[in-house]
């Protein structure tokens, strides 16, 4: 098998992986949006919200 | 309002992600580093904006909410690009750079067509959701390229220490971010207390990789054994 095969192959193995790691993460959320981001600044108001589940983000 | 709290985590890691910056150049590494420092500076820069946006239309804001989202979009990918990076370093003796590049494009590429095929379907604010869940989807892809690194460290026996400690920094703020995550998805009603974790986790990786870059000189090694110990 060729370099860029191995290459390709390794791509779609980690996409899958992380993908699959998200799914499960989140397989049991009710709702409620986490939002993971950079740096310190405070995540803007509709996300921050207790245990209250929260309209479908940006509608 | 923000709290004092939030205004503390924030002028904080704004210090820290300008430290990574100012070490760096101190130490003659911006250069070596290059989109580690870059990645900070734009944070900085970020946080910045981030200020004014807040000051101007406050938390709320729908124009808070856009900045906010775009700019941490853009943070992401220049982190993933940071992280490439640090595969470049660890691959450099094996001549593989084109090919290391070559996957980070695949891969970025089909994060974004990932991305893309999940906000598609129910989306009217297209290009929004598409932003967010792309810097969502590059956290985890993040998460396990930098335990994937770790592996081909510990296989390859690196031992330059400064490279080392960039990459467990990164280990562990991918991880915590995962964890809490994962927990505050599991156990929704402990949100209301982990709302100051992100941030805090935030702070975390500035701190290390300045810490690293000053104290660590890049001539400085590990003793392999302490890496791992494998049996022949």
């Amino acid at each position: 098998m060729s370099r860029k095969l191995t290459v390709i192959l390794l791509a779609m193995l980690v996409l899958v992986g992380a993908m699959s790691l998200k799914t499960v993460v989140t397989t049991h959320a009710n709702g409620t949006v986490t939002v993971l981001a950079v740096g310190g600044a405070p995540v803007p108001t509709p996300w921050q919200v207790g245990g209250a589940p929260v309209p479908t983000p940006w509608k | 309002m923000l709290g004092p709290t939030d205004w503390v985590i924030w002028i904080l890691a704004t210090i820290f992600e300008a430290a990574v910056v100012v070490c760096s150049l101190r130490r003659q590494a911006f250069r070596r580093y290059f989109f580690l420092n870059l990645f900070m500076l734009l944070t900085v820069l970020v946080s910045l904006g981030r200020f004014r946006v807040l000051m101007h239309y406050g938390r709320s804001s729908i124009e808070y909410r856009y900045f906010y989202f775009y700019s941490d979009a853009l943070l992401v990918i220049l982190l993933y690009f940071a992280l490439i990076s640090l595969y470049s370093r660890v691959f450099e003796e094996m001549r593989v750079e084109r090919y290391v590049r070559f996957g980070a494009v695949l891969l970025l590429g089909g994060t974004a067509w990932f991305s893309y095929a999940v906000v598609s379907q129910s989306s009217s604010r297209m290009l929004t959701h598409f932003a967010f869940e792309l810097s969502q989807n590059l956290y985890f892809v993040g998460l396990v390229l930098t335990y994937a690194l770790w592996g081909a460290i510990l296989k390859l026996r690196e031992t330059r220490a400064l490279l080392v400690q960039l990459v467990l920094s990164l280990g562990v703020y991918f991880s915590a971010y995962a964890a809490s995550y994962a927990i505050s998805n599991l156990h929704p009603d402990l949100f209301s207390h982990m709302v100051y974790l992100f941030p805090i986790i935030g702070c975390l990786l500035p701190l290390a990789w300045a810490y690293a870059i000053w104290r660590v000189p890049e001539e400085a090694r590990l003793a392999p054994s302490r890496l791992a110990v494998i049996p022949r």
